[in-house]
């Protein structure tokens, strides 16, 4: 992987698009609740950038407060999930890698919150799981409530 | 069988009495950029036995006829409806209060499934529908 790469995305209905400039973490599925919940989905797969290489087009996502220190973003037209930011990494967003108009350019690193993890949910990729978070400097993305 | 579910933030609240059927994951390009994850899993309900007990959810029509139900507050993903079905309605599997309850029999659209997602359930994978 080339991580110079610029990478876009953005909601369903185009109306969130996103440039991505700078070298991406790894990504983390996390299973935790909160996130599964917030999407709708049975996980969903998070990388990090610097605040500073996101750069959103005429629309950024609206943002909904999800705890104490997180706030996720999601499109106000079509309800696409879309970015996580943590208070205490205020130089750092997380993005949905399933709204990359590439998803596929990004291995995935690992699985987060595998103790909320839906019993039905069978994983077959042999990649590390850990049982909660692990931090960008350990391995893969934030990724919590 | 009754089920609850809800969004993330609470403000939008449903009940079903009834079975679910069809409960599949979905791996289709527009399911998965429609939530913003990998892929997607639905369960349908009978519309008579469905009911929202609190608010009620934006709709995106994501095709002619394919109308997307979401929290316009905090952006969960909870269910679509097909208006040439209006029997029937969809809805996202990890929206209900105990989501291991009901677990998929099926992998949809396996033709667009992302190459890194890897599960080992043994269930049967369709191409596409």
């Amino acid at each position: 992987m080339n991580d110079k790469r610029q990478l876009e995305g953005g909601c369903l209905c185009g109306l969130v698009r996103y440039r991505l400039d700078g070298p991406p973490s790894k990504v983390a599925c996390c299973h935790c609740q909160s996130c599964r919940r917030a999407s709708g989905a049975p996980y969903v797969a998070w990388v990090t950038f610097a605040k500073k290489d996101v750069e959103f087009a005429a629309t950024p996502p609206a943002e909904y407060r999800s705890s104490a220190k997180a706030t996720r973003g999601h499109c106000v037209r079509c309800g696409t999930s879309l970015t996580y930011e943590h208070d205490e990494h205020p130089d750092q967003v997380d993005i949905t890698v399933a709204t990359l108009d590439e998803p596929d350019v990004l291995p995935l690193a690992c699985h987060i919150w595998v103790t909320h993890k839906l019993p039905w949910v069978k994983l077959g990729d042999g990649l590390p799981q850990y049982a909660e978070w692990r931090t960008p400097d350990e391995e893969g993305s934030p990724g919590g409530s | 069988m009754e089920y609850t579910g809800g969004c993330f933030c609470g403000a939008i609240r449903y009940r079903i009495t009834g079975e679910g059927y069809d409960a599949v994951n979905c791996h289709c390009r527009r399911c998965r950029r429609s939530v913003g994850a990998p892929f997607v899993s639905w369960v349908s309900f009978r519309v008579e036995e469905f009911e929202y007990t609190a608010g009620a959810p934006a709709e995106y029509e994501s095709s002619p006829g394919a109308l997307r139900a979401f929290c316009s507050v905090c952006g969960t993903s909870l269910g679509n409806r097909r208006v040439d079905r209006p029997e029937e309605i969809v809805i996202s599997i990890c929206s209900l209060d105990q989501p291991e309850t009901v677990a998929p029999g099926l992998h949809i659209w396996g033709s667009e499934q992302l190459p890194w997602v890897r599960l080992a359930d043994g269930l049967p994978v369709n191409a596409n529908e």
